[in-house]
């Protein structure tokens, strides 16, 4: 993040480049088969694996223009909620140390063993157990989901799992709930104070913390849209992709370095930043404009929400708490477990353009496809946090630059997973001891 | 319950050619019929997020994770590590979770082994699909070392997986 500020501190300009891992994916996928490409999409981040599968498999038929049955949907619909119950819960510890417990100047931190966090913490962790569990139930593993196929899926549940998949969303409902109370309450608990500490620093907290002015795109109240739709919620011909540089600064000098800025400071003075060649991802626009996409995005589209700011956004998404388990017992009452799951007739494609979009957890997540004669023939990827870079750059405008933290993490970002390797030690003295094999 | 007994994750990111091999590992156990108190779970990228930090140390007692480690051993070979031994980690957030710290907060709970696997070519940030000749190879070897520390015996079952991953067999 590279941060243009003033005499105050105050942003002037805010760059938010984050080298989402997508670059080459396109390339990949050209000349396998429709069901190799969902497998490698969802590979491309450690924590939405399901949305993209989901959206890749849905690109994958729209291009073929193969309708799969209704208990197939239900599925997807399911694994889809579960995903985003679980995604809710682990965003509440990722904003939790940013914020305050009520009528103390002390700060959150989840993983204490001291109440009240204690209790809270558990709850955080049930909602994600029941998340993982549903999701493993209906898509055959929690995190990198084996029952989906282009067509439909693979296999139906019995009806014991779909009455395990009730009673967890049963037992879940009034947690959720409980959850998204006290995290409105410490949010706005957050809005009202005058001041926040960051670092041992006291900073000015303005009433407009991450307001921008870029619109909403979103394409379902909680699933998705595809070509195939009769009425498809998104629109290719409203979208265009420009390239960084016309939106970001150029290379230029780090002057300003404060050491107590959490985890080891800021980055130090004489660091050379260039905005415009490190981001790697073109800025998506819709309607000639970046736009925001996730939870507030689909509050304001399809439930009239109008909350602005990083608070609002935050609420946002715990408003959705809730509607995870509502829209799942919809549903598990439609879901029929001796329904078929698997199109009668996959056709093999001649070559449409075909487009799919996920609401993912942090928001709309468009995959485009052409498949022909059963092979991929183009591939795309627009995922949230592309959508959302040049929107909350926007966002950082105004606010004091400790705050740029705050601003970005409400927009729940997929920073670069990438690959890791565990590097035991560099003088290799573990081989001696260590080899089995 | 999500988790069982025992655990083994299978993490890293095919789309690094040999990141893959944990991945692969655990698709290949997919074929054998293990007891009901393992759970063998492709991981991907997500370990720490979806596995690491939701085991209940109430039901779960062992975690086996199969990664590739560059120990400087030569390709395909193995080593079994314990959280004490690996970099402590730190945690920065509950998005940049790494692979590491979580482990250092439940290994005293549950019984951690970390199963090493020396890559031998990991293309990041270039994709390349595939494992390389070497660490195919290595899989069959691998789940007899699993299937050895979970006490289960499956001799014929591993004779065949060898078999099958030696080249120019049908």
């Amino acid at each position: 993040m590279v941060l243009k500020v003033n005499d105050q501190g105050i942003i002037e300009t805010g760059n938010w480049c984050s080298i989402t891992p997508v670059r080459g994916v396109e390339k990949l996928a050209v000349g396998k088969t429709p069901e190799q490409v969902p497998k490698i999409a969802s590979r491309v981040c450690g924590i939405c694996p399901i949305a993209h599968n989901l959206a890749a498999t849905e690109a994958m038929e729209a291009s073929i223009k193969c309708e799969i049955p209704r208990d197939a949907l239900m599925l997807r619909h399911i694994l889809q909620l579960a995903n985003r119950l679980h995604s809710i819960a682990l965003h509440d510890i990722l904003i939790l140390p940013d914020l305050y417990i009520p009528g103390t100047e002390t700060k959150i931190n989840p993983f204490t063993a001291e109440e009240p966090v204690r209790t809270v913490a558990k709850r955080i962790q049930r909602l994600r157990e029941i998340g993982q569990t549903i999701g493993q139930i209906a898509g055959g593993d929690c995190i990198h989901p084996r029952n989906t196929r282009v067509g439909g899926m693979y296999r139906n549940v019995s009806e014991q799992a779909k009455t395990k998949m009730y009673d967890l969303a049963k037992e879940g409902l009034p947690l959720a709930k409980a959850q998204m109370d006290f995290m409105i309450a410490v949010l706005r608990n957050y809005q009202a104070r005058e001041h926040v500490d960051v670092g041992g620093m006291k900073v000015a907290l303005p009433k407009t913390l991450g307001y921008h002015n870029q619109g909403y795109l979103a394409t379902h109240a909680f699933y998705g849209s595809s070509s195939l739709d009769e009425c498809p919620t998104w629109d290719i011909r409203r979208f265009k992709e420009v390239r960084p540089w016309d939106w970001y600064m150029g290379e230029m000098e780090v002057s300003l370095e404060e050491p107590r800025y959490p985890i080891g400071g800021t980055t130090k003075m004489g660091t050379k930043v260039n905005p415009q060649m490190e981001a790697c991802t073109g800025i998506p626009m819709y309607d000639g404009q970046p736009v925001e996409v996730g939870p507030r995005a689909r509050l304001a589209v399809y439930k009239g929400y109008d909350e602005k700011g990083t608070v609002g956004q935050n609420i946002a998404r715990e408003m959705e708490y809730t509607d995870c388990f509502y829209e799942m017992f919809d549903c598990l009452e439609e879901l029929k477990t001796d329904g078929k799951v698997v199109a009668d007739f996959i056709p093999d494609g001649d070559g449409t353009l075909g487009w799919a979009s996920n609401e993912a957890p942090r928001g709309t997540d468009v995959h485009l496809a052409r498949v022909k004669d059963w092979k991929v023939q183009y591939f795309s990827m627009l995922v949230p946090t592309t959508w959302n870079f040049a929107t909350c750059s926007a966002a950082l405008t105004g606010a004091p630059w400790q705050l740029a933290e705050v601003i970005m993490r409400g927009y729940d970002p997929c920073v670069s997973c990438a690959t890791h390797m565990i590097v035991v030690d560099e003088d290799n003295k573990v081989v001696a001891q260590k080899l089995i094999q | 319950m999500l988790f069982s007994e025992i655990v083994i994750a299978g993490c890293g990111n095919p789309l690094f050619a040999d990141d893959g091999f944990g991945p692969a590992l655990i698709e290949e156990m997919q074929e054998l019929s293990l007891p009901d108190n393992v759970t063998i779970i492709d991981a991907g990228l997500g370990g720490p997020h979806f596995i690491f930090t939701l085991l209940d140390p109430e039901v779960t007692k062992k975690l086996i994770i199969v990664d590739i480690a560059d120990f400087g051993a030569e390709p395909g070979q193995i080593t079994k590590l314990r959280p004490e031994e690996l970099p402590p980690g730190a945690y920065r957030d509950a998005h940049s979770w790494d692979l590491t710290e979580p482990l250092q907060r439940i290994k005293d709970q549950i019984e951690v082994t970390i199963i090493g696997v020396q890559p031998a070519r990991v293309t990041a940030p270039e994709f390349e699909l595939g494992l390389s000749d070497e660490l195919e190879k290595a899989i069959p070897k691998t789940i007899q070392v699993i299937l050895e520390m979970i006490g289960v015996d499956y001799g014929t079952t591993i004779k065949c997986l060898q078999e099958k991953h030696q080249r120019g067999t049908a």
